[in-house]
């Protein structure tokens, strides 16, 4: 009994761990498509292209050897962030600009087609680039943090065991989480970007640029995914199609935190996090991302509008 | 519109690929040419459902992936031929479509897309938990033949040539039948379809089942010919992003629109893979990305269609000598302007009761106990300052709206809350505000979507169709293309369409908007000439000048409750109607 | 201070205005009306920027609006209170008037401007931490107007502030107008369908109708006018 117990625990630990981290990926997500309501397939592409930039930035470009092997790969991480941000600026620029904001906000479904194909064309230029450019060969962010942890207890003979390198991503995620918060919430950019997310009619009138608003949250969104990708590398190893296997966790969880939250988008992410790990108690490792994509499934034919965030009226 | 050149045209492709195949003697590029035609299938059926009803599927591979399954499984474990298993997996792929579409239909737009992803990717899973990992199809050396193992590879393409005929012959029917022209209707305005009598849950699974089963046959004959089947090369992103592209790079909602994408597209990826696979892995995906991202940018409906439009304005500008104004607006019948009717004539029996008709939206009462009665052939002009619940009450007799509370009694049957689609046929139609024409078709092809609800056969539909277009008197040129006409045209058009379900009632959203003043006219005239024939019009107008000619009664609507109703000059000087839309303190100050 | 001269605007060949003249001058309350479809919701929207008029002139204190981008139009002075309130749901009152003080002259003035706002408009002081998209219509519109006073215009557009609202509400507002007119002197261009509430208060009207001015004058003219409601009614 005692040992059900701990290994529901322990499941429910690594669930809320991992979760912090798919937290910070679907803020990312729901910045872009929980707010301004920009459809990004390659969402989870950006993320793989921050795993590959925090990798090379900390073996290549020396932060391993400035920083040392237990506090590198966390500024190798955090320095991807804006890395990535500003490739999502210039992405943005560029092509999503064309097929979003004010220019589509007068179309039918304002323009979501295009984007759809766009983003879609995106990912497969990312994901087979990235195969040509970084290989096939698996690459991960090794910290000696990933093979110790930290014992809870023994309380009653359960003890759980918090893998050191994921305690300290759960850390990082809910700083970033945090801070990015504020910067929403207080700042003039952040109150700008949610006007212009809000109405961005309205937004013009009041002397908003909308179509910058609109890059620098897609800027922001990229860069924060990228962090929590970054994240996610010090314990999976990784590969240029690992965005697809995200994706759907992604979607899931902007969608189930509810659309225009981003509070929400955090908490659906932790919510998916637990579904995958406590799924493992009842199914074989390999269906855990069958079980998240029911879990989304379900989702958006019982429940589109997501159980967390507010549930203000767009106009 | 005759088969003659499509079938001419179809015919002379296949002749020349078969004879370029015949001719080629390197197994790989055979193999290319294969592939181009499965692809191209495939392209099809994605076209069948995305293509024609807007609505894009990132799935495909579920049903490609069943197929490929189907021949493997059937080949290794039931010792099952090709040739009896692509049948049944065309079935069970269609069989998938229906079980897919009903509950992912209930989605909008962007959730829709997302759904289906996730289909064939959680079978991925699925399969690849289950341990069919790779599965080689089992050489047969007694009995090739039968189980479609040949030597000589120039028989897969030409198997393949046929199956391609005949996917397009079908598409094609498809295409020119109701069923295609009822999935455009869905594309171009899900709403408008509705209302003008299309059942359009019932003909997109129709679609989506018949797309599935011929993406399901198409995939068993691809495991057929490759002879290897893992879940991620039937069941993977890539497949259904390449269905999609090929599709959307050659052109949309078109028959030669996936074949032109697979001709293109699929040698130039094999043949750069094979090049500089390499040292280049990938490439394919990279060549699918851009050409995507350039199709989506620079030509959003595919090449076929950028290069017809390219091809008609050139022959346009040819033609440009003749002023295009004055034949359209002569061919327009004129009647004398503008006689108004003759009241002694307006039979008493009512058409259409509504009482007590009320909807709110939270607090807001946008249509407050509204009551009244249509009489047969009359013209009800539908007025009040804005705001005043005019366009909700249209919504609310169309079916686009459930009401709250209260009754609505068509010829005396109960129509209260039924669907759009329902009251259609029950002999309400009604136009909209903003027009959403087919803009590459003629006005005869726009106006029969709106014949379908009252015509069994297609030829029964034209017929209807035909006498429409004849009563707002567009006969002349009707068969001109709906993104040539002016406003006015556009507007008879609309008019039409509503027509030719030979309607009772006629919801006349905002007909005028957008016209001069002697094209208002001309339209007015129109009106008045179909409330004679027997149809009875409910109208919503804001060009007052117009309406005042035209109506024998107004309704007068504020803040969604009946203010009056009566006569025109009644109330254009009623004090109640005039504060409504002056304000209050106009009367006091005007009475001086 | 605001004049429109030979305006045209439209979306094809069927022009939404002809030849629109309208001249406002500094200090003045001047009221644009005109039955549905008249055009008024166009003409504000060309002045704003959203819509590019085919012919015709629009000039703010001598600066050439049709060469200023929209979202540089506010920071001339230029205050539009939307058709239908249109405010930022998901945010607070006082983000809302946050948001109408991003301009250097909003920025500027800030600490006076929200005191007075505050005053002539109380209600927002009591819900200053409510989420927007929850008002009632009516406090929208005083949200809207205070948004637009937050900028420290010159000049205050309004757009059919009556609309959706129920009289004793619209009366409300209009008398919320007239008393922060006589306390700043702002200019104010107002377009309403209701024709006595918008000449009570205004110094010249317009009456717009099938895209062209069809009359103008002070209010004592129009009043006595009676194709004021010929233009509206038809007859």
């Amino acid at each position: 009994m005692s040992q059900f117990i701990e290994s529901f625990l322990q499941a429910m630990t690594a669930g809320l761990l991992i979760g912090a981290v798919y937290g910070l990926m679907c803020v990312g997500l729901g910045l872009i498509f929980g707010v301004m309501r920009v459809i990004n397939f390659a969402h989870g592409d950006f993320m793989m292209l921050g795993m590959y930039a925090a990798f090379y930035l900390f073996t290549l470009a020396g932060v391993q050897s400035v920083f040392g092997n237990t506090v590198g790969p966390f500024v190798a991480i955090l320095l991807a962030g804006p890395i990535l941000a500003v490739f999502g600026y210039a992405i943005h620029a560029l092509l999503i600009s064309r097929v979003s904001g004010t220019k589509t906000a007068s179309l039918e479904g304002e323009g979501h087609y295009a984007q759809l194909i766009l983003t879609l064309g995106i990912a497969l230029i990312l994901q087979n680039g990235g195969l040509i450019v970084f290989g096939s060969v698996l690459a991960s962010i090794r910290t000696p943090l990933s093979s110790s942890a930290w014992e809870l207890g023994p309380f009653f003979d359960i003890s759980i065991f918090v893998n050191r390198a994921r305690g300290i991503d759960a850390i990082v995620s809910f700083a970033t989480m945090i801070l990015l918060t504020l910067l929403i919430t207080r700042s003039r950019i952040g109150k700008s970007l949610r006007a212009a997310a809000d109405n961005p009619t309205a937004a013009t009138y009041m002397g908003i640029d909308v179509d910058r608003a609109h890059r620098t949250a897609f800027a922001i969104g990229t860069g924060v995914t990228a962090i929590a990708g970054g994240l996610l590398a010090t314990n999976y190893p990784f590969h240029p199609f690992v965005g697809l296997d995200y994706v759907i966790v992604m979607y899931a969880g902007v969608v189930l935190g509810g659309m225009g939250s981003i509070i929400g988008a955090f908490w659906g992410g932790m919510t998916i996090g637990l579904v995958q790990q406590m799924s493992t108690i009842v199914l074989p490792t390999q269906l855990q991302n069958a079980a998240i994509f029911v879990v989304f499934l379900l989702i958006i034919f019982f429940r589109p509008q997501g159980f967390f965030g507010r549930m203000v009226e767009r106009t | 519109m005759s088969l003659q050149r499509p079938i001419v045209a179809i015919a002379a492709f296949a002749v020349i690929y078969a004879a370029v195949s015949l001719s080629i003697t390197n197994s790989y590029y055979q193999l290319i040419m294969t592939l181009v035609l499965v692809w191209a299938i495939f392209g099809l059926s994605w076209n069948l459902l995305s293509g024609y009803t807007g609505l894009i599927s990132f799935g495909h591979a579920a049903f490609f992936g069943i197929g490929a399954y189907t021949t493997a499984l059937g080949q290794i474990y039931f010792d099952l031929s090709p040739w009896l298993s692509i049948p049944i997996a065309a079935m069970l792929g269609g069989v998938a479509g229906l079980l897919v579409g009903f509950p992912t239909f209930r989605l909008q737009g962007h959730y829709f897309a997302l759904a289906m992803l996730a289909y064939p990717l959680a079978i991925l899973y699925v399969f690849e938990w289950l341990g069919f990992q790779e599965m080689t199809l089992p050489i047969k050396r007694d009995n090739p033949i039968a189980y479609m193992q040949f030597s000589d590879p120039r028989v897969y393409t030409l198997l393949a040539l046929v199956m391609l005929i005949g996917t397009i012959l079908l598409t094609r029917t498809v295409e020119r039948s109701r069923f295609g022209m009822a999935l455009l209707a869905i594309k171009q305005n899900q709403a408008a379809a509705e209302a003008a009598g299309i059942n359009t849950l019932a003909w997109k699974l129709r679609a989506i089942s018949l797309s599935g089963a011929i993406a399901g046959a198409i995939g068993a004959f691809y495991a057929v010919v490759l002879l290897v089947v893992t879940p991620q090369s039937v069941f993977g992103m890539l497949v259904s992003a390449q269905a999609l592209t090929v599709a959307m790079f050659g052109g949309v909602g078109t028959v030669w629109g996936p074949v032109i994408g697979s001709v293109i597209l699929i040698p130039l990826a094999e043949i750069l893979n094979a090049e500089a696979g390499t040292r280049f892995p990938g490439i394919q995906g990279v060549i699918f990305g851009l050409a995507i991202i350039s199709v989506i940018l620079l030509a959003p409906e595919g090449l076929f269609w950028k290069v017809r439009d390219i091809w008609r304005r050139r022959q346009l500008s040819q033609l440009s000598s003749e002023p295009r104004d004055v034949p359209a607006t002569a061919t327009v019948t004129q009647l004398p302007v503008s006689v108004r009717r003759d009241r002694a004539a307006t039979p008493e029996d009512v058409i259409l009761e509504v009482r007590n008709l009320s909807r709110s939206f939270g607090g807001l009462k946008a249509v407050q106990n509204v009551s009244f009665k249509l009489h047969r052939n009359e013209i009800l002009g539908i007025i009040g300052p804005n705001g005043a619940g005019k366009t909700t009450l249209f919504n609310l007799l169309n079916g686009f709206l459930r009401p709250d509370t209260g009754e609505v009694l068509l010829e005396g049957q109960d129509v209260f809350a039924r669907k759009p689609h329902e009251l259609c046929e029950a002999g309400v139609a009604r136009t909209f505000q903003i027009m959403r024409p087919f803009q590459r078709m003629s006005i005869s092809d726009n106006v029969v979507v709106g014949a379908y609800v009252r015509a069994k056969t297609d030829a029964k539909a034209r017929e209807l169709a035909a006498d429409a277009i004849s009563r707002v008197g567009l006969s002349s040129i009707a068969d001109r293309i709906a993104g040539e006409l002016s406003t006015k045209e556009l507007r008879l058009m609309e008019l039409a369409r509503a027509l030719a379900g030979q309607p009772k009632i006629l919801l006349l959203d905002e007909t005028l908007a957008g016209l001069g003043h002697d094209e208002a006219d001309e339209v007015v005239t129109v009106i008045q000439r179909l409330a004679r024939d027997n149809i009875t019009i409910a109208i919503i107008e804001h060009t007052m000048q117009a309406m005042v000619r035209l109506v024998d009664n107004f309704l007068v609507l504020d803040h969604g409750a009946v203010l009056l109703e009566g006569k025109p000059e009644t109330v254009t000087c009623d004090t109640r109607v005039i504060e409504a839309y002056l304000g209050k303190k106009w009367v006091a100050h005007a009475a001086h | 201070m605001l004049r429109i001269e030979g305006l045209s605007t439209g979306y094809s060949a069927r022009p939404v205005l002809s030849g629109v003249s309208i001249n406002v001058e500094a200090g003045q309350f001047v009221a644009i009306v005109g039955p549905n479809g008249a055009g008024k919701t166009t003409l504000f929207k060309t002045i704003s920027g959203i819509l590019k008029p085919s012919a015709g002139t629009i000039t703010f204190e001598g600066h050439d609006l049709l060469s200023t981008p929209p979202s540089r139009r506010p920071h001339l002075g230029i205050a539009h209170v939307p058709e239908g309130r249109q405010v930022f749901p998901s945010l607070t009152v006082m983000e809302n008037l946050e948001m109408g003080a991003v301009t250097e002259a909003g920025r500027r003035d800030w600490k006076n401007n929200i005191e007075r706002i505050f005053e002539w408009l109380p209600v927002l002081a009591e819900r200053r931490a409510q989420f927007a998209g929850t008002l009632s219509g009516g406090q929208q519109q005083m949200l809207a107007i205070g948004r637009g006073l937050a900028s420290s215009p010159k000049l205050l557009m309004l757009d059919e502030p009556s609309m959706g609202l129920a009289p004793t509400t619209a009366d409300l507002i209009f008398d919320r107008l007239i008393e922060i007119r006589k306390q700043t002197k702002l200019t104010i261009l107002l377009v309403e369908q209701r024709v006595a509430e918008a000449l009570e208060s205004a110094d010249h009207g317009y009456v717009l109708e099938a895209g062209r001015v069809a009359l103008e004058g002070d209010k004592q003219t129009l009043r006595a006018d009676d194709r004021v409601r010929r233009a509206y009614l038809g007859m």
